[in-house]
Order: C-alpha cells, then sequence, then structure tokens
C-alpha cells in the first residue's frame, strides 16, 4: 500500500486527487487501506479540495441497528462519496432501533431518510427452546423471527417512504454441537439459514437484502468473526468483514440510483476460444470437451449464455476479417453462442475504441452502458484512453478465470428480473431489421404507416412499479429533467392526488418494444408541470413524443387546466431534448445555464396526427 | 524492534490519519489529541494490529495510559512466539 502519491496531489491542491482517490478506493480490499483512504477524503474536505462543481445532491441515510456503527459508517459514507453520492447520516444509538422505527414523532421520522439501512441484532436471532424440541416448535420460532423484521422494515418503509435494506444472520463457524447441528432446526447454524432463507423470499419490492451470510461464506466463516471487537466495542465482526459489509451496502444504495450496463461487448480470439482462429483454422481453436482449456473457453461461453438469458445484451468487438471470425460461429460443434445471440457483430481493423461509439450509436445506447472484455492490455488500453465512459474488464492469464471475473464484476446485476429483460434481445435485433426497411423505404409516413404501430397507455399502477423505476432510473438521452425514482417513490407518485404518472407501451409488426416512455405531472390550479417526461430512444421519431403530448393535454382539460409548463434540466447526457419542447409548440418563458422553462396555452392546441394506434389511455375511469 | 523504532512506525500511521498534524512521544495520550477519539482508537488499533503483525488481547490496550506505554505493548506482543 503506496499513498505517497495520493497524498501528494492533495498537498498540492489537485483536484486529480479525487479520480485517484476513487482508483484506490475501488480497488482497495484492506481494513487499514479504506480507513487511510476515508481519512485522506476527510483531510481533503477540510483542505477545502472541492471534488465537483456542483456538488451533487445528498442521500439521507439512516442506519441503525443491534451493534456499533463506526466504523462501518465511515466506510459506507467513503464508498458512495467516491461514487459521486454523498451522504447525509442519521444514526441510531446502540441496539435501540426497535423503538427508533416503532415510536412516533421521533427523530428517524424526523430526518425523513431516503434509505433506511437496518442491522438487526443477531443474538435475538436463536431458538430458546430445546434443541429437541419437536421441528414445528422452532419452525414457528423461526416464522416468528421472520415475521416481525418483515413488520419493522414495513413499519419503517411505511412512515418514512424510504427504501430499506437489512442484514440478515450470519451462521456460527465454530464446531460446537458437531453433526447434530444440520439434524435439529433448533441449533443456531439451521435457525438462521431458515430465517435467512424465509426472509429473502418474503422480501416485499421495498425490502433489499444486504446479505450478511452470503458475505460471510464468501470470505469464510472464522474470518468474519472476531469475539474480541465484540466485546471491546460491540462490532458487527472482524475489519475484514466490515468491508465486505460496508461494500455491500454501499453496493445495494447506489443500486437504488443506478441502472446495471446493457451491453457485454466480447473480443474473440483468446476471449471465446483458445488460439487465434485466422492462424490455427476452424480445426486448430481450443473449445471444447477435448482439452481442459477448450472446457475452460466453452464453460466461459456458457455464462455468457446465461447472461443473454437474464437479459443482458451480446456483441462482438474484435480485430479480424469478418469471415473468418463468422466461421467458428457458423461451423465449429462445440461453440455455444450463435450469431444470432449477438446485436451486433463488428469484426473489422477499425481500431476497437472506434468500433464501439459506432455500436452505440447503432443500438441508440449511451457508451457508458457498454462493458468490454478483451484479454489483450493494449486493446483494453486503447479503450480506457478514448472512450473512457466505457466499463471495460481485462481478462487475466488463466481461461479458467474467466467466468469468475465475470461473475465478480458487479456490472450486471438485476435488482428485480422483468419479463421484458429476457426479450431485450429479439427487441434490439428487430430494430436492425427495422433499420433496414427504413432505408428501403423513402416516404417517412408511408415506413410509420407499414409498421402497424399500437400503443397503450396507462397511469401507474402497482404491477408496473419495479418497471417504472428501473426505466426512470436508466433513461439519460431522452429525458427532460433525469429525475430519478426509487419504486417507494414511484408508489408515492400513485398516492399523491395532485400527481399523475402514465406510461406507453408500444408495440408493432416487428415486436413488442415494452414500457418506452414515462411522464410525471403536478397539476394546481390551471398548471400542470411536467416534472418527468422520458423515452427510450429505440422508438424514436416514431410519433410516440406526439401522442404522449396529446394524451399530456387531453389529462390536462380533464384537469381544468390551462397550461402545460415544461422544464428541460442539462445533464451531459441529454442534449437531445434541449430544444425538444420549443419543437413540440411550447414557447420558451426562463432560459439560464442550469435550466430552460417553456409554456403551452392549451386554448389552441390540436392533437398531433401520428401512425400510432392507441388502443387504451391513462386514467379511463375519470370522465372527461 | 526498539522503542524509538516502534514510535517511528507508529507515526507514520497516525500522519496518514489525522488531520492535524500529531508529534509522537512516550508520555502523549489520546486524551491531548482531539481527534483520538474512541472511535477513531477502533479504526486504529485495526491498523497498528496489521503494521506490526501483533494481535492485543481483549480490553488490555485501554489500560495502556499514553504512547510509550502502548509501545511496549507492542513490543511485549512482538515477542510472542
Amino acid at each position: 500500500m503506496n499513498h505517497g502519491p495520493l497524498k501528494e496531489l492533495l498537498l498540492q491542491h489537485r483536484p486529480e486527487f479525487w479520480a485517484q482517490l476513487q482508483a484506490l478506493t475501488r480497488s482497495a480490499r484492506d481494513f487499514e487501506e479504506l480507513f487511510f483512504l476515508s481519512s485522506l477524503r476527510k483531510k481533503a474536505h477540510a483542505r477545502e479540495l472541492s471534488p465537483m462543481k456542483p456538488p451533487p445532491a445528498k442521500l439521507r441515510l439512516a442506519m441503525l441497528g443491534g451493534y456499533s456503527l463506526y466504523p462501518l459508517r465511515e466506510f459506507i459514507e467513503h464508498l458512495c462519496e467516491v461514487e459521486s453520492l454523498p451522504i447525509e447520516l442519521w444514526q441510531g444509538d446502540y441496539d435501540n432501533y426497535v423503538s427508533e422505527i416503532m415510536d412516533d414523532g421521533n427523530e428517524l421520522h424526523a430526518f425523513a431518510p431516503q434509505v433506511v439501512f437496518l442491522l438487526p441484532a443477531e443474538r435475538r436471532c436463536v431458538y430458546t427452546g430445546k434443541l429437541t424440541d419437536p421441528r414445528s416448535l422452532a419452525q414457528t420460532a423461526a416464522q416468528h423471527v421472520v415475521d416481525s423484521l418483515l413488520e419493522l422494515t414495513q413499519k419503517a418503509h411505511e412512515k418514512t417512504g424510504a427504501e430499506i435494506i437489512t442484514t440478515n444472520f450470519m451462521l456460527p463457524a465454530r464446531h460446537d454441537l458437531g453433526a447434530f447441528r444440520a439434524r435439529t432446526l433448533g441449533s443456531d447454524w439451521s435457525f438462521r439459514k431458515w430465517v435467512n432463507l424465509e426472509l429473502g423470499l418474503a422480501a416485499p419490492p421495498y425490502l433489499h437484502i444486504c446479505d450478511w451470510e452470503f458475505l460471510a461464506h464468501r470470505l469464510g466463516g472464522l474470518a468474519a468473526c472476531d469475539e474480541r471487537s465484540w466485546f471491546e466495542s460491540k462490532q458487527p465482526g472482524s475489519p475484514a468483514l466490515l468491508v465486505a459489509l460496508a461494500r455491500e451496502a454501499a453496493q445495494l444504495i447506489l443500486a437504488l440510483r443506478r441502472a446495471p450496463k446493457k451491453v457485454l461487448v466480447l473480443d474473440l480470439d483468446n476471449t471465446l476460444w483458445g488460439g487465434v482462429v485466422a492462424d490455427d483454422g476452424l480445426e486448430g481453436i481450443e473449445l471444447g470437451d477435448t482439452s481442459p482449456r477448450g472446457e475452460a473457453f466453452k464453460a466461459f461461453q456458457k455464462y455468457i449464455a446465461s447472461l443473454k438469458q437474464r437479459g443482458v445484451l451480446l456483441a462482438v468487438c474484435s480485430k479480424n476479417d469478418l469471415a473468418r471470425a463468422a466461421e467458428p460461429f457458423e461451423k465449429h460443434p462445440d461453440m455455444v453462442l450463435k450469431m444470432e445471440d449477438f446485436v451486433c457483430f463488428q469484426a473489422n481493423w477499425e481500431p476497437k475504441s472506434e468500433n464501439l461509439r459506432a455500436m452505440a450509436s447503432e443500438l441508440n445506447l449511451g457508451l457508458d452502458s457498454l462493458v468490454f472484455v478483451d484479454d489483450n492490455p493494449a486493446e483494453i488500453e486503447i479503450v480506457r484512453q478514448f472512450v473512457p465512459e466505457v466499463t471495460t474488464i481485462l481478462l487475466g492469464p488463466n481461461p479458467s478465470d474467466y467466468v469468475a471475473q465475470l461473475a465478480d464484476c458487479r456490472l450486471f446485476e438485476p435488482r428485480s428480473i422483468t419479463g421484458e429483460d429476457a426479450e431485450r434481445t429479439s427487441q434490439y435485433r428487430s430494430a436492425a431489421q427495422r433499420q433496414a426497411l427504413e432505408a428501403s423505404v423513402t416516404d417517412m409516413a408511408a415506413y410509420l404507416e407499414t409498421l402497424q404501430m399500437e400503443a397503450i397507455i396507462t397511469e401507474f399502477t402497482p404491477v408496473d412499479v419495479p418497471r417504472l423505476s428501473q426505466l426512470i432510473n436508466k433513461s439519460n438521452q431522452f429525458n427532460l429533467t433525469t429525475r430519478r425514482r426509487s419504486e417507494a417513490e414511484v408508489i408515492a407518485v400513485m398516492n399523491a392526488p395532485e400527481e399523475i404518472g402514465f406510461s406507453v407501451r408500444l408495440k408493432d409488426r416487428f415486436g413488442d418494444h415494452g414500457l418506452i416512455s414515462i411522464v410525471v405531472g403536478t397539476h394546481a390550479g390551471e398548471t400542470l408541470q411536467i416534472d418527468t417526461w422520458l423515452m427510450s430512444c429505440r422508438v424514436l421519431k416514431r410519433g410516440v413524443e406526439a401522442e404522449v403530448l396529446n394524451e399530456l393535454v387531453r389529462l390536462a382539460k380533464v384537469l381544468n387546466c390551462q397550461r402545460l409548463l415544461g422544464t428541460f434540466l442539462p445533464t451531459p447526457k441529454n442534449e437531445m431534448v434541449r430544444d425538444f419542447y420549443g419543437q413540440m409548440g411550447f414557447t420558451l418563458t426562463i432560459e439560464s445555464e442550469m435550466k430552460r422553462e417553456f409554456e403551452l396555452r392549451l386554448e389552441n392546441f390540436q392533437p398531433i396526427p401520428t401512425k400510432i394506434k392507441i388502443a387504451r389511455r391513462a386514467y379511463e375511469h375519470w370522465h372527461g | 524492534m526498539n522503542q524509538a523504532e516502534v514510535i517511528t512506525q507508529l507515526q507514520t500511521i497516525f500522519d496518514a490519519v489525522f488531520l492535524e498534524p500529531v508529534v509522537l512521544t512516550p508520555a502523549i495520550s489520546a486524551k491531548d489529541v482531539p481527534e483520538w477519539d474512541s472511535l477513531m482508537h477502533i479504526s486504529l488499533m485495526v491498523s497498528v494490529e496489521k503494521a506490526f503483525n501483533v494481535r492485543f488481547r481483549v480490553g488490555e490496550v485501554e489500560n495502556a495510559k499514553n504512547v510509550g506505554e502502548f509501545v511496549n505493548l507492542i513490543i511485549k506482543r512482538q515477542l510472542e512466539p
């Protein structure tokens, strides 16, 4: 561990300090290292070396539980802050979490947390009866622990509207009870396993499990526990466990606000198979069950196929002749991945950085949606330098480690798998077919006509909540205000009488696009203020924007409003909608660097004609 | 390691952690350093144990009245097999 250069940057008051701090923090695995980095961060604040202008809004996090929460809380603050999500923290008293949540009108509620992180006391997750009691008795007791925790987290959620993260329970790592521990539900081992399992399976959408059982398992049970630190300062576990818990909690908190990556871009030679297909020939590459290396590459392909199954898009970016690169996919009997598994296949001699740019624009995705995997450090370096928005993974020298490298990368973790995720590859593939059709049809209106589009407009519904929150948190380009909302915050819109929210689903003769546009508005008096308007770029220039405006005006009139107000808040990614309101007939009223505001009077508005058939409209139970 | 060597290595840890510079002497103690509170102490001890490759027994660190006694404790635990 050498932080000399980092300290030097701090002493010289150089803003590069923050990027360096972030890089070192990401790779830090030891307690001491994280502690030093966090101390340096605090020194930087004391010296007023400011990280970003303007500083991002703070996330209000409440931490409470049956343990001492320092230094855990400092690590969580540090890990979130270096990822540009500074934390405003409220900390409960030691082991006072039940009354902090249950009592009305106390500090926790006044703090109005957006996220609550709870660490319930392990010592209360035990069976107090006899080891020889019938299974049903112990099971009832275990169910009671689960129910109490679910009830407690539900209360916390209902009173504050916050997303809730709770730890589950660590299993004992000592030999006590011997083989008998597995034969009774009364042992701490079996009891906690049962509680953890039921808790996870019964958790409602707002409840996220910080899986202590898993984290300790990954670390090693003995390495995770530390009796001395419990006696001395009521720590949850060993220093190594604190780091693992803090990293997991930060990961969960950040995931509430950020989208997972969308596309896995793969090199070919020595990535999907051993050897170089253009040199070694189809018969010469290592792939399949005839050699250990061949098995390892095949296992890697199987893992990649499982990612596709989850909804990750696959693409190829290889320095190769297209014909040679395609050959194994068409002819090799042990290839798991097939051509049709990829939404984009680039095998040419252009720099990979340029290919990745082209790929992102072809798929209508931001560069930061891409993860690029290669075994060649030089290719990885080119991508890091020229398209730093792309996340890169440099595969190590040993193909048997490839699966582990991807499985631990933490970039493709679903929060909740929606049915539409699995459909995504076919959506993007038919987008490519549509582009081919678009090229052949010169008259745009005639082209749109041939698509036979049909839209369903729906007010926010409970069943859509995960998908709504997912799209709200990942949409960047066609997004007028980029206001993020957790599932709990989407539900809050549904329940607020002054707010309206609707979504649009679109299908055409090539496939179902699923839920592609979301609007949130607030009405007061004669004004309907558009809080959020976003759309998936896959359906640009199809008329959806116009139908959304038609619907907004229709609803505004039902609500007796005279005008729509729209705001554009610029971000590095939403330049494409800078003049959107103007293009839709709104009048610019306020213009500054931070925002642009627009107004549309409703009295003279005529619905804009499109080629989309509207099969259903929002709030159909309203009169109007 | 002798007392002076231990203090020199301790000094580098303190320099990395505390915002205000602290000059360690055998006579100095936690109450002389405003930042050295009971919370900071927990993280500090983890770092010290790692740096010196020692493990203190339960409760014994708090018996050390000043840096000098703490340094003696580090040396004593280092000499253990």
